[in-house]
């Protein structure tokens, strides 16, 4: 009789076991598309067994254990980052690129040629009424197109700067859900499958915004860190980073008045800046801190556009205002065609514009010389368009070329984010799919495959040696002309 | 050899990397076994071309093609990087985990028995 209890007790024991197994299996298949889930097994042991002290053995159900392998997880953060970090340039630096024509069908560089053509048809006729009309015409077309530029890349910049902030905003609530789930799991709820995938799936919408590094704690917490350094959660206790305009003071800005940058600050106040180079915050920041200043000025630069814009507007009026416009006597001298705000050197191309009080009549025709040359001053303002002398050029080239190299920088940054972004996508696959072959896998097995894979890569690495140097040279030999 | 033939040869190198680059995304040893043999045949199949690279000098189309199978190269170059990173990482931290640090400070190397396997 004893026996038979024996054998019901045992079949009992390996009946609750099972039925734990299958609801453990149930709950991965329901869960399969569930963000941050990972599966879930039970560990079966075996009942002692002794007939003799009426010891039934059987199977019985341990630990339910989760496949989640933070080192895997911590890797597709990590690839998360790099993605958000690229697409976020991508989005901007498209944006941008819109206002940097390079056909010459539009823009600076249209307005620009026919300046250039105008002067060429003035030096042509110089007395002729409607070619000095022409000039004041095109100039006018060529300060628009600059205040345009630049009024829309300063839009792109307060965008940034918006985004910045919303990124930041964003951060600081994903932590937030974050320091939630940590006080459940505080309450001795740390082991709750459900808790995990959510905690797993919020830290990898964060890590698309900023570098962000997670440590589980034995309880089933999770502490946060920005670029392994800052902490955002430590426990229960958040700490909130914020955005802000700052205009640095060391060394002393050159502008003073220009576009202040933006900093990111850690909730001590401390400036983080610097360190948040990763994730869509990361982007940001390099657009609105680097890219645009080099195009429209900062404390320490007075970007490209206004350099531009000033050197242009220098050399015209100073060949204007070296001429005459009759020759007397006395000599009627010429006057300035633009004007703009010199007290600010990063408002240059913003501020450009044609002298209102200038008719096409006091533009300066004859070159005093001696010799004295009667279309001088068209003539030499013409030959800006294909310079010879440095007097003429800025930076080296002409200025059509100066444009050139200008609105070339931003589709190159372009090209290279579309690249980057294609790698960091598959990069992410690849670390999702390391991931899912990792899960669960056993000490021995991943010992033995770990071999199989350093054996593969040394063998791999030879020939990839081998392909770099062969497409470098591809390339040397075909740029050649 | 005619542009078009080596635009073509190069488009050829170009897509055998981009299938390296599809293998390397889920990188199981065999993939990465496979890859290693792609990449033999391209690197050979380069080499054989090289002859011909200077022929093309200042040829517009064969180095708009060089650009891309250069990129392609870069993509395959970074994901095996990526992968091999991993696998590094993740056996010195089974390393540490099985043996503990070295005397400098290492993780231990990764032991592990030596087993036969047999697949059906």
């Amino acid at each position: 009789m004893s026996n038979l209890l024996a054998s019901l007790v045992s079949s009992a024991n390996a009946l609750q076991a099972y039925s734990q197994v299958l609801e453990t299996s149930q709950n991965n298949v329901a869960n399969a598309s569930t963000p941050g889930y990972a599966k879930e097994s039970v560990d079966l042991y075996a009942l002692p067994f002794d007939p003799q002290t009426g010891v039934t053995g059987g199977v019985a159900a341990g630990q339910v254990v989760s496949a989640r392998d933070e080192y895997s997880e911590q890797a597709v953060r990590q690839q998360e980052t790099g993605l958000g970090y690229q697409q976020q340039l991508v989005e901007n630096l498209t944006a941008i690129q819109s206002n940097f024509d390079i056909t010459g069908d539009t823009g600076i560089p249209l307005a620009l040629n026919n300046l250039f053509q105008s002067f060429s048809a003035w030096g042509a006729t110089p007395d002729n009424e409607a070619a000095r009309q022409t000039v004041v015409q095109n100039a006018t077309e060529l300060a628009q197109a600059f205040q345009q530029a630049s009024t829309n890349v300063s839009a792109q910049a307060s965008n940034a700067e918006q985004q910045i902030g919303q990124t930041v905003d964003q951060v600081n609530q994903l932590v937030g859900q974050l320091q939630g789930y940590n006080e459940i799991a505080m309450k001795g709820n740390g082991d709750d499958s459900g808790l995990s995938s959510n905690m797993h799936a919020t830290l990898e919408q964060l890590s698309t915004l900023a570098d962000v590094t997670a440590t589980f704690q034995p309880d089933g917490t999770v502490n946060v860190m920005l670029n392994g350094a800052t902490p955002l959660l430590l426990g229960d206790e958040q700490y909130k980073i914020s955005s802000g305009l700052y205009q640095p003071q060391d060394p002393p800005p050159t502008n003073a008045n220009g576009p202040a940058n933006v900093q990111i600050l850690g909730s001590d106040g401390t400036d983080i800046t610097a360190q948040t180079t990763g994730g869509q915050l990361g982007a940001l920041l390099n657009l609105r801190n680097q890219i645009l200043p080099s195009y429209i000025g900062d404390a320490y630069q007075a970007g490209d556009l206004n350099v531009m814009a000033k050197q242009l507007a220098d050399r015209v009026n100073s060949e204007l205002t070296s001429g005459n416009i009759s020759d007397g006597p006395p000599p009627v001298p010429g006057v300035a065609l633009f004007t703009y705000d010199a007290t600010n050197a990063t408002n240059t191309a913003a501020s450009l514009a044609v002298d209102p009080s200038v008719t096409p009549d006091q533009l300066a025709a004859i070159s005093p010389g001696p010799p004295e040359v009667s279309n001088g001053v068209p003539l030499a303002l013409s030959a800006l368009a294909s310079p010879v002398q440095a007097s003429d050029m800025i930076n080296g080239v002409s200025y059509s070329q100066f444009y050139g190299q200008l609105a070339g920088r931003v589709g190159t940054d372009l090209s290279d984010a579309t690249n980057n972004q294609n790698v960091a996508q598959s990069l992410l696959s690849q670390a999702q799919s390391l991931r899912q072959q990792y899960q669960g896998v056993s000490l021995d097995e991943e010992a033995t495959t770990l071999m199989q894979f350093q054996r593969a890569y040394q063998a791999t690495s030879k020939f990839l040696t081998v392909i770099d140097n062969l497409t470098e040279v591809a390339i040397d030999m075909m740029s050649t002309t | 050899m005619p542009t078009a033939a080596l635009v073509e040869q190069l488009m050829s190198a170009r897509r055998q990397l981009d299938f390296a680059c599809d293998l390397l995304t889920k990188p199981s040893p065999q993939a990465v076994d496979c890859c290693s043999s792609l990449l033999e045949e391209t690197g050979r199949h380069l080499a054989e071309c090289q002859p011909t690279f200077s022929q093309q000098a200042g040829n517009a189309a064969a180095l708009e093609e060089a650009w891309r199978l250069r990129r392609s190269y870069l993509r395959t170059a970074r994901l095996l990087q990526g992968a091999a990173d991993f696998h590094l990482n993740w056996q010195k931290l089974r390393g540490a985990m099985t043996g503990g640090y070295t005397a400098n400070g290492e993780s231990a190397p990764l032991l592990h028995s030596n087993r036969i396997s047999l697949h059906g």
